[in-house]
């Protein structure tokens, strides 16, 4: 993952706990001056928003390749010939010795 | 080996590859080792000693005595009283067909761990390997009825079944197979097989529905799409089967013909002709209809 990926998600958590900071001082602001608390203001609400996108975006590009979500995609690659060796039962009496005197 | 590797890394990363994906390509591991990884071995850390098994077990198969004997003498200096070197050593001796010295490390070990599910699975291979068929797949029962959960051993039970002709048993072997991964196209092909192999027209019915899961999961499963032909055309012409069904049926040859001659022209290969397929459509005995 990219140094850039990594720099985005950190961005991303540090507005997300700067928002999450400013909205309980906005609570106990309006406590102190004994107002009463309808709704954040609209700026905390969108840097919420936009640090929560930014987060997401950050996390999924560090993750890296996504597997196939249908399980069949992944068995079509698979072929009978390595799916029938059991390596607990292999035995060694087969003519392969005769290749190697 | 048309190529060389020359990194050691990249070597290092396909024994890897085929350690996870139970390939069997004993002497490209060996000619790997030799060249490459034999000088390699310190920089390989933790991960070198499940190189050593893996080489060890390729050189088995080729019967080079040299490399395997070092691989063990490596592995047992390093662990000298692990029970899974001494399972190493039981297989060398396999290998050289000492059965009596195998079963008696192999008893030692169980005696000592009566949890070990490794070593019990190698004394079913003892008995495989010498012929003794119906002990193996005592053996392999007593062992399913601790261990239910193990896969491979299922599928084992099953070829063992096969190779004895018991359909029936192998058929539940293949359904305990198909609780654990229902969507594997290949066991469902598998399960096919056997209940095609059993004949008579209900068995051929089951035939047909699992072929043709196999064929929905993988439209590219050549076997599940022969296996849907012939099955549908073999019931098309029993005597059993009601008319309208019948129609139903060759259509559904008919398709999954036309599924293999795609698949084959996109393939391009040579191995066989589009003649072949109407050949093998021609050569169901009572097939009145033409395709």
């Amino acid at each position: 993952s990219s140094s850039m990926n990594k720099y985005i998600f950190i961005l991303g958590m540090v507005l997300l706990f700067h928002a999450a900071y400013s909205a309980a001082q906005h609570r106990s602001y309006l406590r102190l001056t004994e107002q009463e608390f309808t709704s954040l203001p609209a700026d905390i609400v969108l840097q919420t928003i936009f640090s929560l996108l930014l987060t997401v975006f950050g996390v999924t590009m560090i993750a890296g390749e996504f597997k196939e979500i249908r399980s069949n995609i992944d068995l079509q690659k698979k072929t009978w010939k390595n799916l029938n060796n059991r390596p607990s039962f292999y035995t060694f009496n087969h003519r392969g010795h005769i290749f190697n005197p | 080996m048309e190529k060389q590797y020359k990194h050691w890394e990249d070597v290092r990363d396909l024994l890897r590859n085929w350690r996870e994906e139970n390939c069997r390509q004993s002497e490209d591991v060996v000619d790997l080792w030799n060249e490459v990884l034999a000088n390699h071995f310190g920089k390989l850390g933790d991960e070198g000693w499940l190189v050593l098994e893996q080489v060890f077990i390729a050189a088995l198969d080729c019967h080079n005595m040299e490399v395997a004997n070092f691989c063990l003498s490596k592995l047992n200096q390093e662990f000298p009283d692990s029970l899974r070197v001494k399972r190493l050593k039981a297989m060398k001796y396999e290998a050289s067909e000492k059965y009596e010295h195998a079963l008696d490390i192999l008893d030692l070990i169980i005696k000592k761990d009566e949890t070990n599910a490794a070593s019990r699975k190698r004394k079913v291979t003892i008995y495989k390997s010498q012929g003794m068929i119906i002990e193996a797949i005592k053996e392999l029962t007593d062992y399913l009825r601790i261990f239910m959960a193990d896969q491979e051993a299922w599928m084992e039970l099953c070829d063992l079944y096969i190779s004895q002709q018991e359909w029936n048993k192998a058929a539940f072997c293949v359904e305990e197979l198909l609780l654990h991964s229902p969507f594997n196209h290949l066991y469902l092909q598998r399960y096919a097989e056997i209940k095609y192999t059993q004949g008579g027209y209900e068995n051929l019915e089951v035939a047909r529905s699992y072929y043709s899961q196999a064929a929905k999961l993988n439209p590219k499963n050549v076997r599940a799409l022969y296996g849907l032909m012939l099955t549908s055309v073999h019931m098309a012409s029993n005597s059993k089967c009601p008319s309208q069904k019948k129609k139903e049926r060759i259509k559904l040859s008919e398709w999954a013909t036309n599924q293999l001659s795609q698949l084959q022209d996109s393939n391009d290969s040579k191995l066989f002709s589009s003649q072949i397929l109407e050949g093998m459509g021609n050569l169901q005995i009572g097939n009145d209809s033409k395709n």
